[in-house]
């Protein structure tokens, strides 16, 4: 059956328009949405916890002289926001953002460096200085050995038994 | 205003290395008529020859390597790509696999040796990339939007 072509600018006009306007209007972004993720750099302790819990390493964390550096990669980031449920401090926090089309893959990088503290007997670094500070708040009893570095405080627990027993084999 | 890169309408191409068809997906809800990138004179096209841009998806396996670069091949200059995705960026939850390349910065390494020059390559993220970060980025390909992301370079005070 034919129709007369001026019945479908009735039903167009009682219908409405569907196409969004976007990017000339605000996008639909529901409550649920995860975007991409935002350090705090008050905050953070560079403890490495979101580097261990992130799928395709998108965040990593290098090591150079003296410094730490926490590297965001947004552009292999999946946004599963696990960062989020494991950051200890709380440092990280979710945005909706999704604007993030570049022609330049440099500014999808983003860095946080921390300073790196140093054993104070072999002076190595050993962690950050963060670190250090929050594990001495949170536990004072640690004030003895939290300054050195693992392998110095293996050494002073040895010889701290040989003092006591006169040896590891008894 | 921003520079337009293309002046004229954008005729795509859509390239899947590999993808797990999320990306594809995402990339046909913006030619329906809910978000319509025809507004933008964007027309999907089934040829390379015929395209200026590439929609380029998936973290590019060992196998799809040749095909895409006889492909990029095949496209006139002046050529660009738009890589959607994080896997077509940084390689995904594959960066490190034995059987990827890992994404279109390394792509351009081995384009480089082929000898094939492409004139500009526009990075989208997202794990699938939403309808309107496409949008997005066409906007950028024309000049209405402008860009928002930088490299941010923070320092923790010890």
């Amino acid at each position: 059956m034919k129709k007369n072509p001026l019945s479908l600018l009735t039903i167009a006009s009682s219908k409405g328009r569907v196409t969004k306007r976007y990017p000339f209007e605000e996008p639909l972004m529901t409550s649920e949405f995860r975007g991409k993720i935002e350090i705090d750099e008050s905050k953070c302790i560079g403890c490495g916890a979101c580097v261990n819990a992130c799928p395709p390493n998108a965040l990593e964390l290098l090591s150079s002289s003296g410094t730490k550096t926490l590297r965001y990669f947004i552009g292999r980031c999946i946004y599963c926001w696990r960062c989020i449920d494991v950051c200890p401090v709380g440092a990280i926090k979710g945005t909706r953002e999704f604007e993030l089309a570049t022609d330049d893959v440099s500014d999808l990088y983003e860095l946080l460096i921390h300073e790196e503290a140093k054993c104070s007997v072999c002076n190595s670094p050993y962690a950050t200085v963060r670190i250090v500070r929050y594990v001495a708040t949170r536990s004072p009893s640690t004030e003895g050995y939290v300054s050195m570095d693992p392998k110095c405080r293996q050494e002073k627990f040895v010889k701290a038994i040989e003092m006591r027993f006169g040896g590891l084999s008894a | 205003m921003p520079n337009k890169v293309i002046g004229r309408s954008i005729w795509v191409f859509h390239l899947n290395s590999g993808s797990c068809n999320g990306c594809d997906i995402e990339t046909l809800d913006v030619l329906t008529p809910y978000h319509d990138a025809e507004r933008f004179g964007v027309k999907l096209v089934v040829s390379p020859r015929h395209a200026d841009v590439v929609l380029f998806t998936g973290p590019i396996t060992i196998e799809s390597l040749p095909k895409v670069i006889r492909a990029l091949k095949a496209m006139p200059r002046p050529r660009y790509i738009v890589a959607l995705g994080s896997c077509a960026i940084g390689g995904n939850i594959w960066h490190a696999s034995y059987s990827v390349v890992g994404g279109v910065p390394k792509l351009l390494e081995i384009l480089k040796d082929e000898g094939v020059n492409v004139d500009g390559v526009f990075y989208v993220p997202g794990c699938p990339i939403r309808p309107e970060s496409i949008i997005y980025a066409i906007a950028l390909i024309k000049g209405i939007a402008k860009k928002k992301v930088k490299m941010k370079v923070k320092k923790a005070e010890p």
